[in-house]
């Protein structure tokens, strides 16, 4: 028979992440999971979660955006397919396009002994953290959150608290189309935003990216577990549109 | 009896007023987030201390705050 000893270290709750790797998911799909994740840990502040996913093209706007920053003209977007979001968080304008990893980390800040202004800065270290494993050198803006590389912008951070529980967060440019930035002036920036595939000279898939971004934020915010999805309940009820009826 | 508003400490110089969520004389509960504040890169929602309506707004959209201001004052029920 084994005797306990008592530990004089004290005990930190354990903590586990469940993260949704979801891959190319609509905005509006987005914001409806991610409302419910919000309400669910804003009741649970013991749980948190983490959406990994990339968007359709699409241009977002947050509270410190402006429609100056997107220069093509409503009928131009409106060819293109580019909807126009305005959201309420933090953060400027966003093109989104494939080619990107979408992070949306929901933690009730809390549990974590965090202010909105600590969290900020952890999550940009976490951006900074992934360049440097790709061998690149980020500057963190704490003006205007992101992370820049050699003057570029390469990593946008637009973040919402609501409950005391993060929504939203940072998205990277792994590997995009950069030549569509020239039409978004992201976050305000004269300069396009450049990508890890650009300023790296190690192989950059967007896949790898994602999983390193996964494991970097479970370790930077003390996650003894992780719980991997690669579906949501919202996504079952999804209309599929290769499946439209045909008319007789 | 009126209770106040007061912006927490968000551990960011920079804070400014963002939005109001109700109007004057609205009925708030305890709890509902009633106000909007900017950190760099961030919004973040303040919630009411109280139940009651809202009876006066001292922060507009723009305003610099500062951890402990009083940004509106709730007349209790």
């Amino acid at each position: 028979m084994t005797e306990s000893h008592p530990t004089t270290e004290p005990q930190r709750p354990s903590r586990a992440l469940s993260a949704y790797l979801l891959g190319t998911l609509e905005f509006e799909s987005l914001l409806a999971f991610q409302r419910r994740l919000v309400y669910d840990i804003s009741g649970d502040r013991t749980t948190a979660a983490l959406i990994l996913c990339d968007h359709p093209a699409g241009i977002s706007i947050g509270r410190e955006g402006s429609r100056s920053h997107v220069r093509p003209s409503p009928e131009v977007l409106n060819a293109r397919g580019w909807p126009v979001r305005w959201l309420s968080r933090g953060g400027g304008t966003m093109l989104h396009l494939p080619g990107q990893v979408a992070c949306y980390p929901m933690f009730a800040l809390d549990a974590h002994g965090l202010t909105p202004g600590a969290y900020m800065e952890q999550l940009q270290g976490v951006a900074v953290d992934l360049l440097r494993e790709y061998g690149v050198t980020g500057e963190p803006d704490p003006e205007r959150p992101g992370v820049r590389v050699n003057g570029r912008r390469v990593v946008h951070l637009g973040v919402a608290i609501r409950d005391n529980v993060s929504c939203f967060g940072l998205v990277v440019n792994a590997d995009p189309d950069l030549e569509l930035f020239r039409d978004v002036r992201c976050d305000g920036d004269t300069l396009p935003m450049t990508s890890l595939a650009r300023e790296s000279s190690h192989r950059v898939r967007v896949t790898g990216v994602r999983q390193r971004l996964l494991e970097l934020i479970a370790e930077r915010f003390g996650f003894d577990r992780t719980s991997v999805f690669h579906t949501h309940p919202g996504a079952l009820h999804q209309r599929t549109r290769h499946a439209a009826a045909h008319r007789p | 009896m009126r209770s106040a508003l007061t912006l927490p400490a968000l551990g960011s110089v920079r804070v400014t007023f963002s939005l109001w969520y109700v109007r004057l004389g609205d009925c708030i509960v305890a709890g509902d987030r009633i106000a909007e504040v900017l950190i760099p890169g961030a919004t973040f929602d303040v919630h009411a201390p109280a139940t009651g309506t809202l009876a006066e707004q001292l922060a507009f959209p723009n305003d610099s705050l500062t951890p402990g201001q009083v940004l509106g004052w709730i007349e209790e029920e």
